[in-house]
């Protein structure tokens, strides 16, 4: 596949060529209903991309973390080099499990991490929809940061899940800005009260906690305007050709629309090319049906590369099936004939 | 300049209209007016009206196409649909607080011109006679009240000649509720040529009575 033929057709191209050109892309999402092929693309997409880029950083947001399964080895919160890889590596985060790390850091003092100020975070975490999850998303993007990885992939949870997990540096933005003007206008009054150090009942400092807050809006703005800017972020759809995935893919992609977040690329996974001539009735039947959906695919998302996976007779894991495979993300698979 | 005599007989004319059509009705009218006038917001209600249409067709399109044998049709569809209702939501908003703001400004309009001159216009004229009755024709007390509360005795004040009006207007109107009545009760006594002979008599009795009492 030569660079000059995918540069002429960009738009049509049924590989995912394009993401591997984009030099400036830093941060590429993997997403799509349960069950689709989103960790295997994802893992596939990573293998690829760590043949061109310097490093390749892949997080699983899922909490049903399948980046173990899927390189059969284990990860944990910390990025880790995936065996066999240089430049590759891989960290699972749990959204949900964060939050209480997060409280328990602020807390250190304290010997029960919920009182305190870790009771004030967990209010807060209580009164803002989602903030929570998004409190742990900036936590994990901090650190992210600081390891400077040249392209970071999430491989994250099932499609409701992936989108309100984007939506957050918007919602927690809003929701920090309106704690840090209480706490501006407040804070002379509530410091009146608590004495020259703003220390709170429990050994707790008020101004410390403020400004931790104030920066992590910083970051999460930060990343808000990096997640919106084509150059930089890009997402990756996975469906399978079926009517329901196909459903949820287009809400889904109207619905990065409207965070203006960039999407050009689908996945079709799980397709069934039975050999000319077989008589399994089942192949034929759902090989009829993926072709209707595909044609739909086709003609809905013109502007879209759209690849075509085969369904395969093995799982696929371990590192070498999962580079077998991986090609057949540049490579469009060709069906025996 | 208009007299003031007229004035305040024109003012309590006003109030009198305003409360008998009501005033929705009056803000109804004149926002209808005020949308056939040329203006940048009639254009805007117009093209709500076109985007309306369109949605519907959409919606018709929709519901005829199927999900599932023609996805991409559908998609498609679905797409404008959003869109259009996304952009419909907004002009009712807009519709709606452009109407809030013309209600009210018609609101205050029209208090400052009925009800409010009715307050004011006593006030400025306090102290002057509306006109003189003729020497020795009243007792003192008779003219003391006729001239209350500052104009000079043995004329009639304005907030007297007020009174007045506001009683004439509402017997004028009465009276005028009350032959109407009578005209259209008789009307379709004629119209409806009733089977049973009966009821012919009570109908014309009742209503002569009641503008008797109306008058």
């Amino acid at each position: 596949m030569s660079t000059a033929v995918v540069s002429a057709d960009d738009g049509l191209e049924p590989t995912l060529q394009s993401i591997l050109d984009q030099k400036t892309l830093r941060w590429i999402f993997v997403g799509g209903k349960g069950g689709v092929g989103k960790t295997t693309t994802s893992c596939s997409l990573a293998i690829q991309l760590a043949k061109v880029r310097r490093s390749v950083l892949l997080i699983s947001t899922d909490p049903a973390h399948n980046l173990s399964d899927a390189f059969s080895q284990k990860f944990g919160k910390e990025a880790r080099l995936v065996e066999g890889f240089t430049n590759l590596s891989a960290m699972e985060i749990d959204p949900n499990g964060s939050i209480q790390d997060l409280i328990a850091g602020q807390g250190e003092e304290n010997s029960d991490p919920l009182s305190g100020m870790g009771g004030m975070m967990q209010d807060l975490a209580f009164a803002i929809p989602g903030i929570d999850e998004a409190m742990s998303f900036a936590e994990v993007l901090k650190q992210v940061k600081s390891l400077s990885y040249e392209v970071i992939i999430f491989d994250t949870a099932p499609t409701g899940h992936t989108l309100r997990f984007l939506q957050f540096p918007s919602v927690l933005e809003k929701a920090l800005a309106k704690i840090s003007q209480l706490s501006s206008q407040y804070g002379p009054l509530l410091n009146g009260f608590l004495g020259n150090q703003g220390t709170l009942p429990n050994g707790q400092n008020l101004n410390e906690m403020m400004e931790k807050l104030e920066g992590l809006r910083q970051t999460i703005s930060e990343v808000n305007t990096q997640f919106k800017d084509e150059n930089l972020t890009t997402f990756v759809c996975v469906c399978i050709a079926e009517f329901l995935s196909l459903y949820e893919t287009e809400r889904m992609i109207q619905e990065l629309a409207s965070y203006s977040i960039d999407t050009h690329c689908i996945v079709v996974n799980q397709l069934l090319f039975p050999k000319q001539g077989s008589n399994c009735e089942q192949c034929n039947a759902r090989r009829k049906m993926q072709k209707k959906y595909l044609d739909q695919i086709e003609e809905l998302y013109d502007e879209f590369n759209v690849v075509r996976m085969p369904l395969l007779v093995e799982e696929v894991r371990g590192k070498e099936k999962l580079e077998r495979f991986s090609e057949m993300l540049i490579h469009p698979y060709v069906p025996p004939e | 300049m208009i007299s003031v005599l007229l004035l305040v007989f024109l003012v309590e004319v006003g109030v009198h209209l305003v409360n008998t059509v009501g005033a929705a009705t009056i803000n109804n009218l004149l926002w209808n007016i005020y949308l056939t006038l040329p203006t940048e917001f009639s254009k805007q209600v117009a093209e709500r009206k076109t985007l309306q249409k369109e949605y519907l067709t959409i919606r018709r399109d929709l519901n005829a196409t199927s999900s599932q044998d023609q996805f991409a049709k559908w998609a498609k569809l679905r797409r404008q649909h959003d869109k259009l209702l996304e952009q419909l939501e907004k002009m009712k908003t807009s519709h709606e607080s452009a109407k809030t703001k013309f209600d009210s400004t018609v609101n205050i309009l029209r208090w400052l011109a009925t009800s409010g001159l009715k307050f004011l216009l006593p006030f400025w004229y306090a102290k002057q006679p509306m006109f003189w009755l003729p020497h020795g024709w009243f007792p003192y007390y008779a003219e003391w009240i006729l001239s209350f509360p500052r104009a000079p005795v043995g004329s009639v004040s304005i907030a007297s000649w007020q009174t007045a009006c506001a009683g004439v207007v509402l017997l004028v109107s009465d009276t005028i509720a009350a032959i109407l009545g009578l005209v259209l009760g008789a009307k379709m006594a004629k119209k409806q040529p009733v089977k049973v002979g009966a009821e012919k008599g009570p109908i014309p009795k009742s209503q002569e009575a009641k503008a008797k009492k109306d008058s």
